[in-house]
């Protein structure tokens, strides 16, 4: 809220000799940072944040208390007992205890309009003057004291008023002109032809205050804060009156600013006074609570002596008693929000400012945990993956229905993964898979000239399930356009399936996973991260003897067909051979070419065998002859 | 003179030009050259054969015929020999008289997210503290969200302007803040939590709320929560952790200032701030001259969030703390757009991420 320097000066004169950035410091120790200073009208003004517990902060009045207990220097009087109250010249039921009491005045307005200071003062605070001089000084009063006010035209009201709860389908045309449909749980005033308005919230058109009114009745009432919170938000209607009221005015200010605002327009339009009265009476203060100064200490991290305890809630305003250990603490009529012990702890550290807290590092009270084996696979995949090229994305987790539907299995229905209320229809599903999202990211970083895209992403997956939707983390990478060519030594070849299933080896998947093409030359694969292997429970393995002789390598060419299964070939060949004899069997090489009698390929087998021995070259010829006669077994043949 | 040939000869000798274009390296080349002249089975030996059966009458033409393809296949053979040996050659020579200012082949080298690096750092700094990391879902219940963190029920967060809800599932959101982690984790620990000496980890994760996307908001983002619970906890421990966590995250004469504040889990709350990691609390734009730069929200953990989890506030008592991952991640980077952050071009993670 912006407070204006000059009027906090007239509330606290003390305030006028600190220096903007002095002035600022302050109030940010008490809680009440400033987000920026503007001269408005020819005066400077704050921008001060006011946390939403705090609803008697929220005006001049509210930030001037702060700074008086805090600087220990005096507040401006209110003069009050301007106005004495006789009897009621309209009746005021008050039939709602959310409504414990009402203070009201009737006056005849004479000439004159809103005085340049006030309008000047409002126009500052961006509350445009209305020029009618009951409602500028009703907002000028809740700007200043933190008391929202209400005039009505006093000759729209027919009959009694009364406070009270809202029959169903009653409506009500606010001041903003929108018809409202009102429920029962809607506090309102009403005359009897109806309502005539949403308490604490807005005012009503039927009678509303105009050029032509010539008596108002004025409205300074105390209204339960949960209550109006809950009629503001029932019809989105936020005010400045429902913004303080929802968090909480003070009642002992319901007459108080009745005064007041009888004494402006008296001021401002010679206004004359007809009568004043009250119904109801300000609320029996809470019981009082305790303050132990064990507990104290313990927030403090220090002891506070019972009586600088004290003396610091007197200063807040509080009715305070040293009962032993302890204090008995009644809150100021102001404050709704000290209801535990914690929150006077806190009250008496905020005044002494928080940089006076010592600073302990916590004792251990038992042993350290471990991280989870969960989260440590992540960070080793994500670190393997990063070394390996590959680029760590962070993607939303809501995505289209269509780019959902593209990975989703038809187990997985997208309608239990639907928000009700998403940004938009592009954000509206949780997504079964993070492929869609890697995708458009790939292509779009293919789009802006990346020879080679390399991403890979960690974030829950979502599966729909009676219960809602079942996250669990996955892991989705794609790769796509041209490896090597960008020097001398690596020739250039475009991006395949077969690096996405090395990738998947060098992850040690228990499988292959389905490798996507995701479009020309960009493909993927996603894997739940339970699929991977977990970090061994043992430092290092188990000790495996290895021989220490050099093995012997030899290379077959083979030609197959080009529908040969490579895995049926390679277990051929290897249960050919003598257990233990094989150390590796892999294809190096694959020629296809014109030149290969049609429908066949050549596959270069390179065979490495070891035993605990030297091996001798007879040997190793009868085993190959067998891995040989194994292979044409299933109808391949050696190419010369 | 072709007729005279078989087909299939005829149709590898015309292929050959192209088959030898096609040998990138002298392997294969070795390979073409066994499947045409090779000295067992080879089109050459095959060729061979038919000579010696072919009648006598076409001997002469046959063999003038099959000489001209051998030598036709030799030479080419032999000229591609020299290529791909000079090549290997020249490959040699740059290798002998290397060039070390010539870009070298690179091994490949990715990112982290930048995000994720640094709630890793987080972890790292209060890990020594014994701090571990407790995880829970994004879509969460009311319960765990809002009701278990001393939320009032009317509280404007759990609006449907606020707060992403599930159409199918009402009663399920999608977490504003990692502190339903809090309600889960001490739900669980509460009843050992005395043989465990209490229990203090952090909760990194995503969360979502109801913005715009624009360059300082976005409906996903990250934050990374602080609790700690034992005997005897008070403001100074929260300090004390603070100003070790922080000074080992941006440098040893970092100072921290707490200033009072307000959120419903804890009593006193307050704000952290650090002497501005950039300009060293000289005053700059980041820190608007202040000095100082807002860092994360913390407190006191409220008694009802200790008893909504069991555990009774009048022996336990806690800190907690909640951080704006990317508000951090944009402070310390000076990353003007936050969209950058989920947008993952390569040259961005690559220039921000780094590998650990």
């Amino acid at each position: 809220m912006w407070i204006e320097r000059k009027v906090l000066a007239q509330e606290i004169p003390a305030s006028a000799e600190l220096d903007t950035r002095q002035l600022c410091e302050v109030l940010a120790a008490l809680g009440f940072p400033v987000d920026g200073v503007a001269t408005l009208e020819g005066t400077e003004a704050l921008d001060v944040d006011i946390t939403a517990n705090r609803g008697d902060a929220m005006s001049h009045r509210g930030i001037a208390r702060e700074l008086a207990a805090k600087l220990q220097q005096p507040l401006a009087p209110i003069a009050t007992g301007l106005v004495s109250e006789g009897a009621a010249l309209v009746p005021v039921r008050l039939e709602a205890e959310a409504c414990p009491i009402y203070a009201t005045a009737v006056l005849a307005l004479g000439e004159g309009v809103t005085p340049e200071v006030a309008q000047s003062f409002l126009r500052a605070l961006e509350a445009s003057p209305k020029r009618l001089p009951a409602v500028d000084a009703s907002n000028e009063l809740l700007l200043r004291y933190g008391h929202p006010t209400h005039a009505f035209d006093a000759d729209a009201i027919r009959g009694a008023v009364a406070v009270r709860w809202a029959k169903a389908g009653e409506t009500l045309v606010t001041l903003d002109g929108v018809t409202r449909t009102l429920m029962e749980r809607d506090l309102l005033i009403a005359d009897e032809a109806g309502p005539i308005a949403l308490a604490g919230v807005m005012g009503g058109d039927r009678t509303k205050v105009t050029e032509a009114t010539r008596r108002v009745l004025l409205e300074s009432a105390w209204f339960e804060p949960k209550v109006v919170r809950a009629t503001a938000r029932r019809h989105s209607l936020h005010t400045d009156a429902s913004h303080r009221f929802g968090r909480g005015a003070d009642p002992a200010m319901a007459r108080v600013a009745r005064d007041l605002l009888v004494a402006r327009l008296q001021a401002w339009c010679q206004a004359k006074l007809i009568g004043a009265w009250t119904a109801g009476a300000v609320p029996v203060p809470a019981a009082p609570v305790e303050l132990e100064m064990a507990l104290l200490a313990r927030v403090a991290g220090e002891i506070v002596t019972l009586e600088a305890a004290q003396e610091a809630l007197t200063r807040l305003g509080c009715a305070v008693t040293a009962a032993g250990d302890r204090l008995r603490v009644v809150s100021p009529t102001w404050r709704h929000d000290l209801a535990i012990a914690e929150d006077l702890a806190e009250e008496v550290l905020r005044l002494r400012g928080y940089e006076h807290l010592p600073s302990v590092l916590p004792p251990m009270e038992g042993p350290p945990e471990h991280l989870a084996p969960a989260y440590l696979l992540r960070q080793r995949v994500a670190r393997r993956l990063a070394q390996l090229g590959f680029h760590q994305t962070v993607t939303y987790g809501f995505i289209s229905p269509e780019a959902d539907a593209l990975f989703a299995s038809a187990d997985n229905p997208a309608a239990g993964r639907t928000l009700a209320n998403p940004l938009g229809y592009e954000y509206s599903v949780l997504r079964a898979s993070l492929l869609p999202s890697l995708k458009t990211t790939a292509e779009q970083n293919l789009r802006q000239g990346s020879r080679l895209v390399q991403l890979f992403e960690l974030a829950p997956a979502y599966r729909s399930t009676p219960a809602g939707p079942l996250e669990q983390v996955a892991l989705a990478a794609v790769w796509g356009g041209v490896l090597g060519g960008e020097d001398y030594l690596s020739p250039a070849r475009a991006v395949l399936e077969a690096d996405l299933a090395g990738l998947a080896r060098d992850l040690e998947l228990p499988g292959l996973p389905t490798i996507h093409r995701l479009a020309d030359g960009l493909f993927g694969f996603e894997i739940e991260l339970e699929a991977l292997p977990r970090p061994q429970d043992r430092i290092i393995p188990v000790f495996r003897p290895f021989s220490r002789f050099p093995s012997v390598e030899r290379d077959l060419s083979l030609l197959v067909d080009l529908g040969q299964s490579y895995a049926a070939l390679h277990q051929a060949m290897s249960a050919a051979l003598p257990a233990g004899s094989l150390l590796e069997l892999r294809c190096v090489d694959v020629f296809r070419h014109k030149s290969l009698p049609e429908g066949q390929q050549a596959w270069l087998l390179r065979m490495r065998f070891q035993a605990d021995r030297t091996l001798v070259g007879d040997e190793v010829d009868g085993w190959v002859a067998a891995a040989l006669v194994a292979a044409e077994s299933l109808g391949a043949r050696l190419r010369a | 003179m072709d007729q005279l040939l078989p087909p299939e000869i005829v149709e590898a000798g015309q292929t050959f030009p192209a088959a030898l274009a096609a040998c990138g390296d002298l392997d294969a080349l070795l390979r073409l050259k066994g499947a045409f002249v090779g000295r067992e089975a080879s089109h050459a030996t095959r060729l061979m054969e038919l000579l010696k059966t072919a009648p006598k009458e076409q001997k002469r033409e046959l063999g003038a015929a099959i000489n001209g393809l051998k030598q036709q296949w030799e030479e080419g053979l032999k000229a591609r020999q020299a290529e791909l040996e000079a090549a290997k050659r020249k490959l040699g020579a740059l290798a002998a008289t290397w060039d070390p200012a010539l870009p070298p082949p690179q091994p490949p080298r990715g990112a982290l997210h930048p995000l994720n690096r640094l709630m890793d750092r987080l972890v790292e700094v209060f890990r020594p503290m014994g701090f571990h990391v407790e995880e829970g879902p994004e879509v969460e219940t009311e319960a765990h969200n809002f009701d278990g963190l001393n939320i009032p029920e009317d509280h404007p967060a759990k609006a449907s302007s606020d707060t992403f809800y599930l159409a199918a599932h009402p009663e399920l959101l999608l977490r504003t803040h990692t502190s339903p982690v809090q309600v889960r984790t001490l739900l669980r620990v509460a009843p050992d939590l005395a043989a465990r000496g209490g229990i203090r980890f952090l909760a990194p994760g995503r969360v979502y709320r109801k913005d715009e996307i624009d360059p300082t908001h976005s409906p996903m983002f990250h934050q990374v929560e602080g609790m700690l619970v034992g005997h005897g906890i008070g403001m100074q421990h929260l300090k004390g952790t603070l100003e070790y966590a922080l000074r080992a995250l941006f440098g040893p004469d970092t100072e921290i200032r707490l200033r009072p504040s307000y959120f419903p889990f804890v009593e006193p709350g307050c704000e952290v701030d650090v002497s501005c990691p950039l300009c060293g609390a000289r005053g700059c734009r980041v820190c608007k001259g202040s000095g100082w730069v807002e860092i994360l929200g913390a407190g006191l953990i409220h008694p009802n969030v200790l008893a909504y989890a069991g555990i009774d506030p009048k022996e336990w008592s806690g800190w907690a703390f909640g951080m704006g991952v990317e508000r951090m991640a944009m402070m310390l980077s000076q990353t003007p757009d936050l969209r950058l952050f989920f947008e993952n071009d390569q040259r961005f993670l690559k220039a921000m991420g780094g590998l650990d």
